[in-house]
């Protein structure tokens, strides 16, 4: 347990100003993005990776718990803090190292938000690939521990395909660096892989070398509108069976876009069952073949009408309906919860159809934007969480939209990690061998279990 | 606002955390209690008076405090939470409950509430400044280097000097009524001045009713009974006059009046007085711009580059039409800073309050100017003006802090030489 003399010790490794020990500071390190609470012992905002690994050696003497944090925008309650916790806040260690062009590596620490290594590499007509919703605040340290992805995703991958190498204190405080940064082909055991959608539990990223991706010269972004889910999910099957892969693929079902529709009147009939939001990059005559394949299988779909982007402006109204979902649906519900199920690509539709069948039978409004392209559904159930019997319909609505998930073949989490809030899915997503390895490798980095304990890994009961 | 209907306004806020990419406290700080979303949480705590209560929390007072009340937040979060709103709500519970901290109290009740304490304080602070007293009280440490914060003040405040000013014009094109505010009035007279004759030059007859402080000072301390009072003095005397448009040069002036209509939610016979009036306050720059402004004028040959006040950007949405004026005069070539829209921590008397908070925003405002290379850093609100014009001085850089009606003044003044 923490006390005054514990905290003064703590105070003297990362320097007063660099802690954080009342009672009302440590409330608003109680929460994240996810409706959960913790209790924080206390928070350090350390300088540099050395000080790190004292907070650590510092909390494995004393056996206490550690937190990384990063924005806190986390969804699934990775970043609430464990009774009694070191949390570790990493928004002064948010430099840019360096950003080689030639190599396309951006060498960062953890605390620097996913947008400003956008606008970093953004001169050198580079990017970096993953571009989660929450770029503008959530850090690389976040993004590396949740595996986040982002609405690019379907082209490029999620965080993990685009880290180099990382720079780990690990729960001992022991420094490793991962990974090969001069060559990602190397064969070897990648250690950057266990901590890529690691939550924190297996150690702290203290540095990252990012790849940086070309950014395509040009973009053609594109909507249609259908009266059946069936016709939309096969249109998005036809789509990447012709071989085209789009930088987006988003599909609204109806709850959505009546809810855009009332809100930013942009002109879509109330009752289309689905809109796609597709986009593609490349060069010209890339783009220009890539269109007419997407256009063709419009077509074949029945698609009821559909819209190209001719300019920048028309781009950003095509795309204005997918951004303002959650202020269209927030307005309705004082409380939501997102999930973020995977469930494989030709299963799409019979999945958003089900979501849309219990939202009936609850009596819930659930809207339904999915990353189409890889089968990552976010169902957002909208409630009113003052209202008790509202609170267990949509528990009841929730566990049903899990079950229902594996069923398809799918998985619970695409992007935004288990969290507190999956914990309890576990089991039902991994088999107890699949779960027993996952406990040994945190066992092999973290056999203290100080490192973010209480998270992403279900207690197994012994028997 | 009731309790309940407050805590229904926080609810609204869902944690997402946006609001750290614009929050200048958080910016600069990187701490939680710092940002929206930890301001509204805790807020909700002391309400719901289950881990702590409201009240006994000098600690949560200072957080409130902390509050540039710049909506930067508002303006972008997803779920539209007026945060602003919840603070000063916040603020205006712990004046009533408490009172005004004395210090607040001598300045804002004392000084501000009335034209001519204001103007006595201005000319003691003078004589201060000019008498090497300051030395000493520096020496002392007493004040810390809140006297450097006062702008050099001018002899004479813009009020006295109206007799001459003003022009009758026989047929003019225009009737306008000039507000002038009490920081424009004494601290920045030359601002005022421009305003009337840039107003004169293009054949407006100018009047200029004998209104009091707008109440921005009180408003902010949470002071709602002498906000209210000033309020309806303005509305009365802003009521009487028969002119086409009201305008400010002080962004803050413009969108506390346009606030007044919340004071008097209920009154509907206020209510629409106020819309009247509200439909008439104009920023001198929109204003010109509206009625087609005369484009002779000298050559200024300067590097320029805007710095958007909250109240301009954010209160009464003026984004482009400072900068249009900019464009419009000879020679200037107007580039855009770095983060032209973020506070610049003077937020009225913030820095006097909160001296580390508002110098860190400061210090990164400077960063960005010093970036642009511009000669000259434009603003619309003298609030900004003397919390630029002290970072130019903390951070000892050459340039001056300009309102963009000074440069167009000094344009017409160039053009008849
Ligand atoms: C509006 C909104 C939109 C979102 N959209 C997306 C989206 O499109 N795609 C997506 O994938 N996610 C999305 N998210 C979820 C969230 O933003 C991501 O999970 C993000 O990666 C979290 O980053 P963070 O900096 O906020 O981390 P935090 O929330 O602070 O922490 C998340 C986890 O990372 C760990 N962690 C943080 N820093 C480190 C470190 N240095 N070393 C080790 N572990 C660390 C923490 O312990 C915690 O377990 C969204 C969230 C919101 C609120
Ligand atoms: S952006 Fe709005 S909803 Fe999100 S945390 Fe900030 S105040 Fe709350
Ligand atoms: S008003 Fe400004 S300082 Fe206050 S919480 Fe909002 S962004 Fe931060």
């Amino acid at each position: 347990m923490l006390n005054q003399r514990l905290t003064n010790q703590l105070a003297q490794i990362v320097g007063k100003d660099n802690i954080l020990t009342s009672k009302i500071s440590l409330a608003s390190y109680a929460y994240d993005a996810s409706p959960y609470q913790g209790r924080p012992g206390v928070v350090v905002f350390p300088i540099s990776t050395e000080m790190v690994v004292e907070v650590v050696k510092f909390a494995n003497k004393h056996n206490l718990p550690i937190m990384p944090r990063g924005a806190g925008s986390c969804l699934s309650g990775g970043a609430i803090a464990p009774e009694g916790s070191i949390v570790i806040s990493f928004s002064r260690m948010n430099r840019i190292i360096d950003i080689n062009p030639e190599n396309r590596i951006a060498v960062v620490e953890p605390g620097i938000t996913n947008k400003q290594v956008q606008l970093a590499a953004e001169p050198y007509g580079l990017m970096f690939a993953p571009d989660p919703a929450s770029q503008n605040i959530s850090t690389i340290g976040g993004n590396i521990a949740e595996n986040a992805g982002g609405i690019r995703g379907v082209k490029y991958g999620s965080t993990k395909d685009h880290i180099l190498g990382l720079e780990v204190v690990l729960p001992s405080g022991e420094i490793i660096v991962t990974g090969d940064i001069n060559s990602p082909l190397e064969p070897e055991i990648d250690l950057t892989y266990f901590f890529c959608g690691s939550e924190g539990t297996l150690g702290i990223v203290t540095k990252a070398w990012l790849a940086l991706t070309p950014i395509n010269p040009k973009v053609k972004t594109m909507t249609a509108i259908f009266n059946s889910l069936e016709n939309a999910g096969s249109c998005v099957a036809e789509i990447i069976a012709k071989g085209v892969v789009p930088t987006t693929m988003e599909i609204m079902d109806n709850t959505v876009i009546k809810a855009v529709e009332d809100y930013l009147k942009l002109g879509f009939p109330r009752d289309a069952a689905a809109l796609l939001l597709i986009e593609v990059d490349g060069f010209p005559s890339d783009v220009e073949t890539q269109v007419v394949s997407i256009l063709n299988a419009f077509t074949n779909n029945k698609a009821l009408s559909y819209k190209i982007a001719g300019n920048e402006k028309e781009r950003e109204d095509l795309w204005k309906a997918r951004r303002s979902v959650n202020g269209a649906l927030g307005k309705l519900k004082p409380a939501n919860i997102v999930h973020d199920i995977v469930v494989p690509r030709d299963r799409l539709a019979i999945m958003l159809e089900k979501v849309a069948q219990m939202a009936k039978k609850y009596g819930i409004i659930i809207g339904q934007v999915a990353h189409a392209g890889d089968g990552n559904l976010h169902p957002t159930l909208y409630y009113d969480h003052r209202i008790p019997e509202e609170v267990e319909k949509v528990e009841e609505a929730c566990d049903e939209i899990i079950k229902e998930t594996i069923v398809q073949g799918g998985t619970i989490s695409g992007e935004h990690g288990i969290g507190i809030e999956k914990l309890k899915y576990m089991p039902l997503a991994f088999t107890k061998q699949s779960l027993e390895y996952m406990q040994k490798v945190k066992d092999a980095f973290d056999p203290e279990n100080i490192c973010n304990p209480g998270k992403l890994l279900p207690q197994i009961a012994e028997d | 606002m009731k309790k309940d209907e407050l805590l229904e306004i926080i609810m609204s806020c869902n944690r997402c955390g946006v609001c750290q990419e614009v929050c200048p406290t958080y910016i600069v700080s990187g701490v939680e209690t710092n940002v929206a979303r930890g301001r509204n949480r805790l807020i909700r705590l002391g309400l719901e008076e289950q881990q702590f209560n409201l009240d006994n929390e000098p600690e949560l007072e200072k957080i409130v405090n902390e509050c540039l009340l710049c909506k930067a937040c508002e303006v972008n979060c997803p779920s539209g939470v007026p945060t602003p709103e919840i603070i000063s709500n916040i603020r205006a519970h712990y004046t009533t409950t408490k009172g005004l901290p004395w210090a607040k109290k001598i300045m804002y009740r004392g000084i501000f509430s009335d034209n001519r304490k204001i103007s006595l304080i201005r000319n003691l602070a003078r004589i201060y400044q000019k008498s090497g007293i300051n030395k000493l009280v520096k020496l002392a440490g007493l004040f810390n280097k809140t006297d450097e914060m006062l702008p050099d003040l001018p002899k004479e405040n813009v009020r006295a000097k109206l007799p001459v000013l003003l022009k009758n014009f026989e047929r003019p094109k225009h009737k306008v009524a000039y507000f002038l505010g009490c920081s424009v009035n004494n601290f920045f007279s030359s601002i005022g001045i421009a305003t009337i004759k840039v107003l004169q030059e293009n054949d407006c007859q100018v009047i200029v009713p004998d209104v009091n402080c707008c109440g921005a000072p009180h408003q902010s301390a949470g002071d709602q009974d002498e906000f209210i009072r000033l309020a309806k003095n303005n509305i009365k005397k802003l009521n009487e006059l028969d002119v086409e448009a009201i305008i400010v040069d002080c962004s803050t002036c413009g969108s506390i009046i346009k606030e007044y209509e919340k004071l008097f939610a209920n009154d509907k016979e206020y209510q629409d007085i106020i819309a009247k009036i509200t439909a008439k306050i104009q920023d001198i720059s929109s204003y010109l711009l509206s009625i087609d402004f005369k484009r002779e004028m000298g050559q200024i040959n300067q590097k320029v580059t805007y710095h958007d006040p909250c109240h301009g950007i954010r209160f009464l949405k003026v984004k482009d039409a400072p900068r249009e004026i900019l464009k419009s005069i000879p020679g200037i070539n107007l580039i855009e800073m770095k983060e032209a829209d973020m506070c610049c921590g003077g937020a009225g008397s913030y820095g006097i309050f909160n001296p580390k908070l508002s110098r860190d925003i400061l210090a990164r405002k400077m960063e960005n100017y010093k970036e642009s290379e511009a000669g000259i850093l434009a603003t619309s609100c003298p609030a900004c003006t003397m919390q630029l014009s002290f970072g130019l001085k903390l951070h000892k850089l050459n340039g001056q802090i300009k309102h963009p009606v000074e440069l167009l003044a000094e344009a017409y003044e160039l053009k008849k030489i």
